[in-house]
């Protein structure tokens, strides 16, 4: 299959200056390789600390990593100037973990979805009121709420916003941090069926980032395992769940809460 | 000692900046004392000219600023033009006095708003601490120049106060005893004017502390222990709140400062305000710059304090230090 | 009665307060200039409703004064001459709100000035003196508290925004102005500037000396909320989507500062307007013949008028309503805030 992302011994380092002049450093990257699949999925799992937010922010091109190789779409985006990554950026999308903080409360619904398009300057105003309105529906946000400011829905509609927003560029990859961690659990299966119905729809590729391992396997085609700053095991979602080979592999899947071996059957490729 | 030292760093780079500013200020002065006598005809141009070159006032900024610092190190201020005299005698002598009266104003001012902010924290929401609201909220509203003036005015149609200065005629013959009572009853007036000006701040502000820590959980503990309210309230209470109220100590510095420029003016009392009002007035250059500085200086030198009070008071910085 | 939530209640107040002095043509009842040597430091005319011989009037009137006989400023009043008080009277003209000619005033009397808060040295009027010296006064006050805002907000959001070294150095100056007490700052710079100018470029003067002291604290308020909001996630996401540093801070960071601006706007334009009333009285400030709060009690500084001539006091009065007016506000604004911290401002004076 024609990987999408392809991402090749990334490390990142972070000098803090302490106070006295000593230099401290935090190692968050440590040789991180994987790639993922064009529409397919790809699930990161660990524990919090072990590096996945640093991840998604340096495939997203917001921070640079200190070494290694990124390619998206077979560009090494790695090597781009500011300039250069201005134009892939539109490409990668990230969904934060918390509505309540990755959308302004001030704004509309409609100011955050074509805010995007906006920022890009593409397409004129009414072009975009439309889009948005469609993206909105495409989410399941009902038409009438469209002026409604995000601080007055809900978790879940909020992050359907984020959703909405993140797709309004059209990008290849959306990087989904934490996205269903702050949710209900009942809202957490609704939109992930509707993330898989998009996938389904639009041919997304996504890389889930999550510690619930259970959703991993429901989502995803293929399970990263990252620890400390490392890829400790990668393969498909059936293979990690069923035989976890390294120790906080087992530790992750004995974990997961069991209602019913069906439900949490992992995906087919 | 580190944290002493970095506070003392930053007091003397804030001085040095201070100068610098004052100094770059006076710069943009687009008259000076020497124009306005330009203007006099009965100084011939030649005289001002001599003068001029003798106070070197025609070198660009930087080698002046080097001399006044220079000269500065050796204890002396520049010259006071008006005055016909070096500056630095002038200035302390109206700065003593400007000191006296604004250090009795902070004493007093904490001595009464301590207990009563305690007061107000302990009978929050009844009644006590319901009028200190209010009186504190009337005299906040009351500028310090109307409450000056009031004050002023008052003394003057009640005869209660002397209206100004800080000496009564024949003060040379008095006994050292008279004396200090003379120049104490002399400054009953300023000092009341300005306690009265700082003092719903300080109140607000103590309370405001005190009340926070009174709802701390280790204070009711220590209440269960059958602690008397006296001693929990000055000693533990005061104690844990001391970090906030010893900043607003220093703050308050600044603001009796401040307050003290006008007071002096309008009550005449022969400080650093009056001298700086008529240097203006004068375009006296360096007199400006030295009163500035000088209390500049008083404002730093009250913080240091401040940051003394605040070492020894809270463990917290002490063993902090300790472990850098 | 409208019912207003809390801080609106303080505004309305402000604005009326505000609209009274902006139209003091049409209050006072006469021009502040206008002398009459004939009456120097008369006290405020009581106004009657009941006559010598008891006879009751629906109109209130005053007796016109004149000199004790032995006398030399003492004044008495003519029973015999009562003058009624008229109400929408014509009188002389001015510009209501500076644009529209208009020649209604309030009240005003006929064959004899009324003078409500008495007169100054030169016969006029303090209750008109006191109005259209506040127009001055007051916005000096605004101006000088817009143009500092405007600098520390500028200050501020880059320090904020770009941080590094930049914020470093902007924050340490900061900290320089405020380490002066603020009053000697005022003075220091207004005696660096030219003493005798003009009634308009002494305006203008003092505005920018005004201006330019009080910048510091609003700029650190606002560095605080621009440094955090720019961490914020939303911030991030836009930046993700290609947004550009100037859209971020317009769109997303500057609105975050709206209530801290807000709130120091309505402790800063009262201690401004003190501080212009500061500088008048001690002759630094607007001059002669233009009123203004402080150089009406300028006279105050002679012991003679200190002791006979109290009335030339009430100028002073005349801002406490005001400063009520607006330490509510801030008082209101902060509390709708949630953070209900003691009002302070930019090393101000008692604040």
């Amino acid at each position: 299959m024609d990987r999408l992302l392809i991402v090749e011994k990334i490390e990142k380092r972070y000098g803090r200056a302490h106070v006295l002049g000593a230099k401290q450093e935090v190692t968050a990257l440590l040789d991180v390789s994987f790639s993922i699949g064009r529409g397919s999925t790809l699930a990161l799992v660990g524990e919090s600390g072990s590096g996945k937010s640093t991840l998604a922010l340096c495939i997203a091109c917001l921070e640079r990593p200190t070494s290694g190789k990124i390619v998206f779409n077979r560009n090494e985006i790695t090597v781009l100037d500011e300039k250069q990554l201005r134009e892939v950026r539109p490409q990668i999308q990230l969904v934060f973990q918390d509505p309540a903080r990755s959308l302004n409360p001030r704004f509309s619904a409609l100011e955050l979805v074509s805010e995007p398009l906006l920022v890009q300057g593409r397409l004129d105003k009414r072009e975009r009121e439309a889009r948005a309105r469609a993206l909105l529906g495409q989410v399941g946000i009902p038409q009438e709420k469209a002026l409604q400011r995000a601080e007055e829905f809900s978790g879940g509609q909020r992050q359907r916003l984020a959703i909405a927003r993140a797709l309004s560029l059209e990008p290849k990859l959306l990087i989904l941090d934490e996205a269903l961690s702050a949710l209900d659990c009942s809202v957490q299966a609704q939109i992930a069926n509707l993330l898989m119905e998009l996938q389904g729809r639009l041919g997304l590729t996504y890389l889930f980032i999550t510690h619930d391992f259970a959703m991993a396997g429901h989502l995803a085609h293929e399970i990263a395992v990252m620890e400390q700053g490392r890829v400790v095991e990668i393969g498909a979602a059936d293979e990690v769940l069923g035989t976890p080979n390294q120790e906080v592999t087992r530790r992750l899947v004995a974990a997961m809460p069991r209602l019913t071996a069906e439900a949490h059957a992992p995906r087919a490729v | 000692m580190r944290y002493f030292l970095r506070r003392w760093m930053q007091a003397v780079f804030l001085l040095i900046g201070v100068s610098i500013l004052t100094f770059l200020f006076s710069a943009i002065a687009p008259g000076n004392y020497f124009d306005e006598m330009r203007l006099n005809p009965q100084i011939s141009p030649e005289t001002v000219a001599a003068l001029r070159a003798q106070y070197q006032l025609d070198r660009p900024l930087p080698v002046r600023y080097a001399r006044w610092v220079n000269s500065l190190l050796h204890g002396e201020m520049g010259f006071s033009f008006a005055n016909n005299s070096p500056v630095a005698p002038l200035l302390w002598a109206r700065a003593r006095n400007t000191l006296l009266l604004t250090l009795t104003a902070t004493l007093i001012a904490w001595a009464l708003a301590l207990p009563l902010g305690i007061w107000s924290a302990e009978t929050r929401g009844r009644l006590p601490d319901r009028a200190l609201s209010g009186a504190t909220a009337a005299l906040l509203v009351i500028p310090e120049l109307v409450l000056a003036l009031g004050l002023l005015i008052l003394a003057v149609r009640s005869g209660w106060f002397p209206t100004g200065g800080m000496f009564s005629v024949g003060f040379e013959i008095l006994s050292p005893m008279q004396k200090f009572r003379d120049v104490a009853w002399h400054m009953e007036l300023p000092v009341l004017a300005l306690v009265l000006s700082a003092l719903p701040i300080l109140v607000r502000h103590v309370r405001a502390a005190v009340a926070e820590v009174l709802d701390a959980p280790f204070l009711r503990a220590a209440a269960s222990h059958g602690i008397p309210q006296r001693t929990l309230h000055y000693k533990y209470a005061l104690r844990a709140a001391a970090n906030p109220l010893i900043s607003l100590f220093g703050f308050s510095l600044g603001v009796l400062l401040s307050g003290s420029l006008l007071v002096e003016v309008v009550m005449s009392w022969p400080g650093l305000g009056p001298l700086l009002l008529e240097a203006i007035l004068a375009r006296d250059l360096y007199v400006v710059i030295g009163g500035v500085l000088c209390s500049t200086i008083f404002l730093v030198a009250g913080n240091f304090f401040a940051d003394v009070l605040m070492y020894w008071a809270d463990p917290r910085i002490r063993t902090g230090a300790a472990a850098k | 009665m409208i019912q207003l939530s809390g801080w609106k209640r303080w505004l309305l107040a402000i604005v009326v307060l505000h609209g009274i002095v902006a139209c003091a043509g049409f209050f006072a009842p006469y021009d502040p200039t206008e002398q009459d040597r004939e009456h120097p430091y008369l006290p405020p005319m009581r106004i009657h409703l009941v006559d010598t011989q008891g006879h009751f009037h629906f109109r209130p009137f005053f007796y016109a004064e004149q000199l004790r006989v032995g006398s030399f400023d003492q004044f008495e009043e003519r029973s015999q001459q009562a003058i009624p008080l008229r109400f929408f009277v014509t009188g002389a003209r001015y510009d209501l709100l500076g644009l529209l000619p208009f020649r209604t005033h309030l009240f005003g009397a006929e064959a004899s000035r009324v003078y409500l808060l008495g007169s100054d040295a030169y016969g006029r009027d303090q209750l008109s003196r006191i109005l259209y010296g506040g127009q001055i006064s007051l916005l000096a006050g605004m101006l000088g508290a817009g143009l500092t805002l405007l600098i520390g907000v500028l200050i501020g959001a880059t320090a904020g925004y770009l941080g590094g070294w930049r914020d470093g150095l902007l924050m340490r100056v900061a900290e320089l102005f405020m380490a002066l007490p603020w009053l000697y700052l005022l003075f220091a710079l207004r005696a660096f500037l030219p003493l005798s100018v003009s009634p308009v470029q002494a305006f203008f003067l003092i505005i920018l000396v005004i201006g330019a002291v009080g910048w510091a604290r609003p700029a650190r308020l606002v560095r605080g909320v621009v440094l955090s909001a720019r961490e914020r996630d939303f911030v991030r996401a836009a930046r993700g989507f290609g947004a550009t540093d100037s859209y971020l801070l317009r769109r997303h960071i500057l609105p975050e500062t709206s209530s801290v601006i807000l709130t120091q706007a309505a402790i800063l334009v009262p201690q401004f307007v003190l501080a212009e009333m500061t500088l008048s009285f001690l002759g630094l400030g607007v001059p002669e013949p233009v009123p203004s709060w402080g150089s009406l009690l300028a006279s105050l500084q002679q012991y003679s008028v200190l002791v006979s001539y109290w009335w030339m006091y009430l100028p002073a009065l005349a801002i406490v309503p005001f400063f009520l007016g607006y330490l509510g506000l801030a008082s209101a604004l902060q509390q709708d805030a949630g953070t209900e911290k003691i009002v302070r401002t930019a090393g101000g004076s008692r604040w």
